[in-house]
This record gives structure tokens, C-alpha cells and sequence, in this order.
């Protein structure tokens, strides 16, 4: 016997600013107990569509909405993607305590309670009284799990909850989702479904104009209409081997050499690389576990932190020119920005071109590859992080480097960006530039890098060539793997 | 990053915040009156050993902490002392005009403006913001969408030096060199202040959404992690602000070393 979780019926919701209708007519319903995956292309207001569910638009956040005959959850819990914007105390006892506030429950019973939904996201700490600063992203997310079943929610939403998580963060947080949510309702936006796919009962699709285009058990849709997923760009299991290897090993011309280096983290050593060549026209993928200091070693490349030992680029004349000819690329897009609007972002980076007409040759290319045509009077930070995060990348790659370096550069992105992008990086590499790249994803290490650097405790330890399967190569991809 | 140095906490750490606060501020608008030169300086210096004694925290830590007051105390003193009016003439070249009048102004005004900053100093280093807020809620009833705006904005501080961090490192890879001149100068702060600004807005947007969502209300009958009551402690506290004050006012009585000792404002 199943009763109504939710329903909604003739949803219609539309953006102020925007001509057309984010939602026109969408109805909806879903049980109690069920667990809802529901997917789309970037922009197509997954997480609207969630926060309207939980009554967040419009109770909380304005946005005009309307909808009939209603039956909404009368105590929602929302986990949000960004682990640093979710907490208002200081320490994650308080943080809990704040919730446990918000609904009078009697101080006694607070320390017993605040342990017990701790425990209940396997979140042990020497003492509750810890920094929440000092939690790792995926602990911060368990907290925020914690503090939402504190609410005793009868729907539970996760909106991309692990999207700023690396992969061992992501483990432990779905781990925990699943643990805790056996007979409960459960609504899940996410962009990479390898891991929920097989928990959740029934999957939504839905397209960039809104629509329901797809409604059904998860692995009849797999099954069925997996063209729907790769016309939509949206991940599905398995996707990488419907994607062509593409490794390329370019002719052995020095341009860069690293010898004795170390760099260093508030005056502690915090990377160290013995000897290390890099070709033109490498592609190489830095791998490694948490901590292991994979964007320091980036840093340090990018002469962004203190180092000593040699680190020499046979071809620049002029040391003052370094950031002409070595792009950088920050994991987080919003700090890479400084001017008023994305055309302007654009046109800064290459503001060297005397030529103007050039300049808007390459403008107009650049926001025709990564799809930011319809934003170009748009001020960087309207965009969503997806987008950010491509017009970040632009900004490198519009100065046609001949080194790039890219911290996590397709982290949050739906498969069609991430496809588009690493294509695009491709095409430069055979235009022979170099680039390196900080990533998790064990596919585009196999796919694309032609050499994987592998980072032990602070110390590049392994350079493996890709393709030739060694037993040191194999280590390493086990490894990699398990990342 | 969080900003705590907190070791050994004393007595001072566990009085009511709330009447730590009311007692300084009265002593704030107590000092604004108090124009005798022997009994400022008495009171800063048991304020010193106060500050030295009783916060628990080392000693290096607190005299780096007082390193800006001495500052304060130089700048209030010397505009008055070069500047300031007065009959008597000391010394006089050009704009210099030094008189005696005005050197005991100047005495006068340091050393009020160092027992602003000793009193401002001693209740940040022994009260927990948390504590502060929690206790006006509860002992004044401030209305709990204040006091928790107010904890969640110092929760946001640390991350604000991380992002100038970033931001420096940014700037530099996409290129952008400051000219070292006031156009520049003014570049500089737009490229640093408006991305700063911008993301701490919408921190704070989104954490206001979040808490909004755990079911926060602006409801006055909230139940508390914390309670904090009055105790001992508060009648200590209060007792030994009195005793400053008697102890001040008895050695100026007795022990004046200055020829002149009332201020005319």
C-alpha cells in the first residue's frame, strides 16, 4: 500500500529576466518510501525543480511560481552542493545544536541526540567540538546529512550533494545516503549516477526546455533509451567506452625540465620532484590520493609558490614573459576573474593582439567552443559553475599556450561539457601544446594522457608512459582506480 | 584556517558576557568624562598588569597584540602635543608649535585612547563570540535573526584572507600588473575588493538559504546549547572593577607626580 509522498501538477515557473518558461506544465508525482533520481542536461532546472519540491522556492527564496492541487512534504531536509555554504556555526556540535534549536527540543537531550546523528553518518571525531574548517569536504558533507536527519525529514533532497567532492569524499557520502535512507523518501539531483544508479528505484529525465522526457525504472532506461543520454549529454555507466582513445605521443623537443625541486607551503616542504622532462606537446594527467599535493605540484609548475631547485623552459627568453606562454587554470573558477562581462574576460587575455579584427575572430571562436555566446554582456559570476568553470578554461586556452596547466578543469561538468572540453585540449595538444592536468578521473588519464605522473606523500614518485602495460603501469591504475 | 589562541582560559573567560559588556561600556562613557591626568594613568597601568596577569594567554602574544595601542597612544599624543594650543611655549619652529599646555593634552589623549584599546582587548580576548550572542538572546533577548547573522558573519571571516590568497595568485596568472601609481593603486583595489565582495555576498545568501532551510525561524523561545547565567564570577568581576577604580583614584590623591593634573577640554 502506497500513499503520496509528493504531487504536483501544471508547475509553471519563469525567471524574471528570461523570455521563455523554465517549467511549463509539469506534473509530478511521487510515492512514499521511493528513491527518485532525477537527471538532464546542465541548465535544464533540476535543482528548481528540487528546491520547489522542498519548498524552498518560493517559501525561501522569491521566484514566481505556480502550481495545482499540491501535496508537498511537511518537513523537507536539503543537503546543498557547496560543503562551505551550508554552516553557520563555528563548530559541528553547534552546528547541530542550531537545528536542534530551530525546533525546541530540550537542551538534556542535545548531547545525546547531536552523537547519535553523527554516528548515523559514520562521523566520528575525537570530540564533536571540532572546527568545522578543519573537516575534510566529505565529512562537511556527512555533517550536513546529519544536520538534515536532526530535522527528521519524511523527504530527504541531495541536490549534487558530492559535486565538490573528490572521489573518496563522494564514497563516503553516498555510502552514508544509503545507509541511512532505507524506508524514507529520497529525491537525488546528480550529474554522475555510477554511484546511485543502482540504489534508486526510479529515474526522471528531464530535457533543457523542461519537459519530462523520461520516467522509469533506471536500468530499463539504460537499456532502452540510452540515446536519450548521449543526445542530452547527461553520464550514464559506462560511458567512456562508447569514446574513442585518443593518445598521442609527440616528438621528443624539450620544454620544460624540472631537476631537484622542491616547493613549498607556509615555509614546509610540500612537493618534491627529483628529475622530470616534459615534451612539447605532452599530455600528461597528475594523479594521486587526497592530500597527496597534486595542485601544489601544479602551483609550483605555475611558479605560484615558493620553490628552489631548477625548473627551466628551454624556449622562454625572457623571464618576464613566463605567464605569456603558461596558462594556469584555479579548481575554483570564481577567483580567475577580472573583468566586468564574459567577452571582456575573454578579450583581456589576449589584449596583446594588436590586431582587432583577430581579437574578435578569436573571441567569437572561443565562445562558440565552449557555448557561451548567449552570455557574452553576462557578468562572470551570473553564470552557473558550470559555466564558470568553461569560461575560466577559455580564458587559458584563448592565449594559445604553450604550457597549460589545469587543476580538476572538468570537475561538476555534464558529459557533453566534459567531452567538448577534452576535445578541444586535444586539438591543442596536436597544435603542440603541452598540457598538464590535475584530475580524478581515472578515464581521462587512460583516454587521453599520453604520460601519467603519479604523487606519493608530497613526492612525484612514478612517470609512467600510457599504453605500455608494465606491472609498474598497473599499480599505478589500480591505484588510480580506487581514487 | 580559524583564528583561535585560546589555552588556558581564567576567570575572566567564564563572566557573564553580557555584564562584561554592559561594565565596559559604561566605563567607555565613564573615561569620556574623566579629565584627570594622575587618574588615567594610574587606571591604564593596573589595566596593563590586569592585562598582563590575568588573561592566560602568553606573553609574547599579548605584548605583539599591544603593539598597536602604544601606536595609538604615539599618534592621539603627538597631533596634540606639536599642534595644540595653549600660553606656555616650549619650543616653536615653523607649524611646531609646542606648548605645555597642549603636551599635557596630548598625555591626556593617549592615554585614553590606550584604555579604550586595553578595555576593548581584554573583553575580545576572553569572550567567544558564540558565548556573546548566545548570551544576549538570553539575558537582553536579542532577537535571534541578529545574534545568529552576526555568528555566521565571523564564521565567514578566515575564509575572506584565504580568498585574498587566491585572488593574488589568480591575478598574477592571468597577467595583470599593477602600475605603481595612484591609477593603479585604485586598479588594484577594484581587481581584489569587487571579487571579494561579490563571493562573500553570495556566501552569505547561500548560508542564509541554508539556514532558512534547517527550519530557523526569528521564534524568541529557542532552546539553548548554551546557557549562561550570572555566577560568582559576575560578582567578582564587578568588585574588582570597583577596586580599579577606587585603587586609581586613591593613588592619584596620594601619589601625583605631574605639576598639573585637571585637563580643560
Amino acid at each position: 500500500m502506497h500513499s503520496i509522498a509528493i504531487q504536483i501538477e501544471n508547475l509553471r515557473v519563469k525567471f524574471p529576466d528570461k523570455q521563455s518558461f523554465l517549467f511549463k506544465d509539469l506534473s509530478l508525482t511521487i510515492q512514499k518510501g521511493e528513491k527518485v533520481l532525477i537527471v538532464g542536461p546542465s541548465g535544464s532546472g533540476k535543482s528548481t525543480l528540487l528546491k520547489i519540491l522542498a519548498k524552498i522556492i518560493p517559501k525561501i527564496v522569491e521566484v514566481p511560481c505556480k502550481y495545482d492541487n499540491a501535496i508537498l512534504p511537511v518537513q523537507p531536509g536539503y543537503v546543498f552542493q557547496n560543503p562551505d555554504h551550508q554552516f553557520c556555526m563555528p563548530y559541528v556540535d553547534e552546528e547541530m545544536a542550531f537545528v536542534l534549536e530551530n525546533q525546541l527540543i530540550h537542551r538534556d537531550k542535545m548531547k545525546l541526540l547531536i552523537r547519535e546523528y553523527l554516528d548515523l553518518v559514520g562521523l566520528t571525531l575525537p570530540s564533536n567540538h571540532t572546527l568545522i574548517d578543519h573537516l575534510s569536504g566529505g565529512m562537511k558533507q556527512r555533517l550536513a546529512i546529519a544536520s538534515v536527519l536532526a530535522l527528521q525529514p519524511d523527504v530527504l533532497f541531495l541536490d549534487e550533494p558530492t559535486a565538490m567532492l573528490d572521489q573518496e569524499g563522494t564514497n563516503q557520502v553516498w555510502d552514508t545516503v544509503w545507509n541511512i535512507s532505507q524506508n524514507k523518501t529520497l529525491i537525488v539531483v546528480e550529474h554522475k549516477i555510477d554511484r546511485v544508479i543502482d540504489y534508486v528505484d526510479r529515474m526522471i529525465m528531464i530535457d533543457d526546455c523542461g519537459n519530462i522526457i523520461a520516467d522509469g525504472n533506471p536500468h530499463t532506461l539504460l537499456r532502452h533509451k540510452k540515446s536519450l543520454f548521449q543526445q542530452y549529454g547527461i553520464w550514464y555507466p559506462n560511458i567512456w567506452n562508447d569514446h574513442p582513445i585518443r593518445i598521442d605521443t609527440q616528438p621528443m623537443k624539450s620544454v620544460m625540465e624540472i631537476n631537484h625541486a622542491s616547493g613549498y607551503y607556509q615555509k614546509t616542504k610540500a612537493i618534491r620532484i627529483e628529475h622530470a622532462q616534459v615534451n612539447e606537446g605532452d599530455f600528461i594527467t597528475i594523479s594521486g590520493h587526497n592530500g597527496a599535493g597534486k595542485s601544489t605540484l601544479l602551483q609550483m609548475l605555475a611558479k605560484l609558490i615558493k620553490y628552489e631547485g631548477r625548473l627551466h623552459l628551454p624556449f622562454l627568453k625572457d623571464k618576464r614573459d613566463f605567464y605569456k606562454y603558461v596558462g594556469y587554470v584555479f579548481q575554483n573558477p570564481e577567483l580567475q576573474f577580472v573583468a566586468n562581462n564574459v567577452y571582456e574576460e575573454l578579450e583581456f587575455s589576449i589584449s596583446h593582439i594588436n590586431n582587432h579584427k583577430e581579437r574578435m575572430n578569436r573571441i567569437e571562436e572561443h565562445l562558440a567552443i565552449y557555448e557561451l555566446g548567449n552570455w557574452k554582456e553576462a557578468h562572470p559570476y551570473q553564470l552557473s559553475i558550470g559555466q564558470m568553470k568553461r569560461l575560466s578554461v577559455a580564458t587559458a586556452t584563448i592565449r594559445k599556450p604553450k604550457i597549460l596547466l589545469l587543476d580538476e578543469p572538468t570537475f561538476g561538468q555534464d558529459a557533453y561539457y566534459t567531452f567538448t572540453m577534452l576535445d578541444y585540449l586535444k586539438q591543442l595538444q596536436n597544435e603542440a601544446t603541452t598540457i598538464i592536468m590535475v584530475t580524478h578521473d581515472y578515464h581521462i588519464t587512460t583516454h587521453y594522457a599520453n604520460k601519467i605522473w603519479y604523487v606519493q606523500n608530497g613526492v612525484l614518485t612514478d612517470i609512467v608512459e600510457n599504453g605500455i602495460e608494465d606491472a609498474n603501469w598497473r599499480t599505478i591504475k589500480n591505484a588510480h582506480r580506487i581514487l | 584556517m580559524h583564528i583561535e589562541f585560546y589555552k588556558n582560559p581564567t576567570w575572566l573567560h567564564y563572566v557573564n558576557p553580557t555584564l562584561k559588556f554592559i561594565l565596559f561600556v559604561f566605563l567607555f562613557i565613564f573615561f569620556l568624562f574623566i579629565h584627570h591626568l594622575h587618574f588615567l594613568i594610574y587606571f591604564t597601568v593596573l589595566l596593563t598588569l590586569i592585562y598582563y596577569i590575568q588573561l592566560g594567554y602568553p606573553i609574547k602574544l599579548l605584548f605583539l597584540l599591544s603593539l598597536p595601542m602604544v601606536i595609538i597612544f604615539f599618534t592621539s599624543f603627538v597631533s596634540m602635543a606639536l599642534f595644540g594650543k595653549g600660553e606656555t611655549t616650549l619650543f616653536q619652529f615653523a607649524f611646531v608649535h609646542i606648548t605645555e599646555e597642549g603636551l599635557y593634552r596630548g598625555i591626556h589623549l593617549g592615554f585614553r585612547s590606550v584604555i579604550f584599546g586595553l578595555l576593548g582587548m581584554i573583553f575580545a580576548l576572553t569572550t567567544k563570540p558564540v558565548y556573546f550572542f548566545y548570551s544576549l538572546m538570553q539575558q537582553l533577548s536579542l532577537p535571534p535573526k541578529i545574534a545568529y547573522s552576526f555568528m555566521a558573519a565571523i564564521r565567514l571571516l578566515p575564509n575572506i584572507i584565504q580568498e585574498f590568497l587566491s585572488l593574488r595568485k589568480a591575478l598574477k596568472v592571468r597577467g595583470v600588473i599593477f602600475k605603481r601609481s595612484i591609477p593603479g593603486f585604485y586598479q588594484q583595489i577594484k581587481h581584489y575588493a569587487i571579487p571579494i565582495l561579490a563571493l562573500s555576498i553570495r556566501r552569505a545568501y547561500h548560508i542564509s538559504v541554508a539556514m532558512e532551510a534547517k527550519h530557523f525561524t526569528n521564534n524568541r523561545n529557542r532552546t539553548y546549547y548554551y546557557i549562561l547565567k550570572y555566577s560568582k564570577r559576575d560578582v567578582y568581576f564587578v568588585f574588582l572593577t570597583i577596586v580599579l577604580l577606587f585603587a586609581a583614584y586613591t593613588l592619584q590623591r596620594f601619589y601625583p607626580f605631574l605639576p598639573i593634573d585637571r585637563i580643560v577640554a
